[in-house]
């Protein structure tokens, strides 16, 4: 009887339990916000111009000296930009350039040939990498294999000041290691960013056309005579 | 008696206000016609002389083409000129009162390279002799615009951005994103006016150029206009997916558009 009294009355306790008045019973319900990413992304919004300029000026040239100490770093392939192949294309395809005499006809097609076999190139480089299985980006790939074409201007450079000496074979002795040593540098550079993402039983065949790639920019720079 | 007077008069300014309403739209219906007429009369034109200029017995020289190209661009900076001083009268048009404020550069820099890579273009022979010259000058001034739409005036002027992000892990996603602002003020601005007319002309002046490059067979001419045409459809592009937010679908945009247009039918 007792334990069914008492079963019947569970709350008797606290039948007199109460809050007064004035203590005041808020509470906050808070939704978490989402990711707080967003507001990073957000504050580069309203950024003034300057900031953006530089910013994307630094990433350039952060790339470029990316090319002269070729080491991999994760962090720099994820940002790609195009600004450093279309600078690096246009002055190859310029010093290239003057080779006919100076009529206009000539220029043009030329100046578009080395356009077309660079961005051509590199797409069909990128095309292949990616149906062997790769894991970069389209984007990426165009970005690293147009920064490593920065040695062979470098050595077009060097090649057009030997040849206002003279073109004999000391001349060409001199512009055949640059070219070649320029050559070798820019696919090592490429590789140690490219066959990385890559499975290892891969490599050979993504090398490969990158090595052919820069080979036939090599071959242009090494036959030019103005 | 005095309310009633004054009841009078109100309902006798706002009859005026209706009339002059209705006059105005009288007004702006002629335009949108006579605008709709001039521009398929140009449309016509322009596909003339594409076709004329393929056929060789048709006497129509680079010269016509150069000088029906540069009327229409006469022409269009004219509307968005006269477009932009006309809406600056109007009440809302304008976001800020402050003559500093605004972006006047931004918009300005909008429009200079864009148009001036299309000048270029067409004036190459005379600007200078040399091709490459003309070709250098058009493909930097392209990717300048190309760097200046995306990056600045977009989210100066507009509040949109697109970009591409990598991930950790090496997955690449495009992320298209706009500013939220609630304002009650749906009218564009002039500055938001300027951008789309902007973004939106310009690529079509480079189709054209691609249709009259392969139509006349001027091969020379073919890397420039194709990568003009992709720089600029890209950031058109790009611009349209941020406009239509996270609604990837037309069809889901028209079943809000319509849902809403009911929905206030059933308020009124």
């Amino acid at each position: 009887m007792a334990a069914a009294e008492e079963a019947s009355r569970p709350f008797a306790g606290l039948s007199d339990v109460s809050i007064s008045e004035d203590i005041p019973v808020e509470g906050d319900i808070s939704v978490p916000v989402g990711p707080s990413r967003r507001d990073d992304e957000f504050s580069t919004l309203d950024e003034p111009v300057k900031d953006t300029i530089m910013r994307d000026l630094r990433a350039v040239g952060n790339k470029f000296i990316h090319v002269l100490y070729p080491k991999r770093s994760s962090a720099l392939l994820r940002d790609w930009d195009l600004w450093g192949p279309l600078l690096l294309c246009v002055t190859l395809a310029l010093l290239l350039q003057g080779g006919a005499a100076d009529s206009e006809d000539q220029g043009g097609p030329q100046f578009a040939e080395v356009f077309v076999i660079v961005w051509f190139g590199s797409i069909i480089i990128t095309l292949n990498s990616k149906l062997l299985g790769g894991t970069i980006s389209f984007f990426q790939s165009l970005c690293v294999l147009g920064y490593c074409i920065m040695p062979l201007t470098v050595a077009m450079v060097v090649c057009r000041i030997v040849l206002l000496g003279g073109s004999g074979a000391v001349s060409f002795a001199v512009r055949l290691t640059v070219v070649m040593a320029s050559f070798g540098w820019s696919t090592f550079a490429s590789t140690a960013f490219l066959a990385d993402s890559q499975p290892p039983n891969r490599k050979a065949l993504v090398v490969y056309p990158v090595f052919l790639f820069y080979f036939v920019i090599a071959w242009m720079i090494l036959t030019f005579s103005p | 008696m005095n309310a009633a007077g004054q009841e009078r008069r109100a309902s006798e300014s706002e009859l005026n206000i209706s009339s002059g309403n209705v006059g105005n739209d009288h007004g702006r219906n002629w335009g949108w016609v006579l605008s709709g007429i001039i521009c398929v009369n140009i449309l016509i034109l322009g596909c003339v002389l594409v076709v004329g200029s393929a056929y060789a017995d048709i006497h129509i020289t680079t010269p016509d083409l150069q000088v029906f190209l540069i009327i229409i661009i006469l022409l269009t900076s004219i509307w968005m000129v006269y477009y932009s001083v006309f809406t600056a009268r109007e009440e809302n048009a304008v976001n800020y009162k402050d003559a500093h404020a605004g972006h006047p550069l931004a918009s300005f820099f909008h429009l200079f390279f864009r148009t001036s890579a299309i000048l270029v273009y067409l004036l190459c022979d005379i600007l200078s002799s040399r091709f490459v010259v003309c070709m250098v000058i058009i493909i930097l001034l392209l990717s300048c615009d190309f760097w200046t739409v995306k990056n600045v005036s977009g989210r100066l002027l507009v509040g949109l951005r697109w970009w591409n992000q990598v991930d950790v892990d090496g997955k690449s996603h495009w992320v298209f994103e706009s500013k939220k602002v609630n304002s009650k003020n749906t009218t564009p601005s002039a500055e938001s006016r300027v951008f789309w007319l902007g973004l939106i002309v310009c690529p079509i002046f480079w189709i054209l150029f691609v249709l009259s490059t392969i139509f006349s067979f001027n091969i020379k001419w073919l890397v420039v206009v194709v990568m003009g045409l992709v720089l600029q459809w890209a950031n058109l592009y790009g611009y349209i997916r941020c406009k239509l937010g996270g609604k990837s679908n037309l069809r889901n945009i028209a079943k809000n558009y319509l849902g809403v247009q009911i929905f206030k039918q059933d308020l009124i």
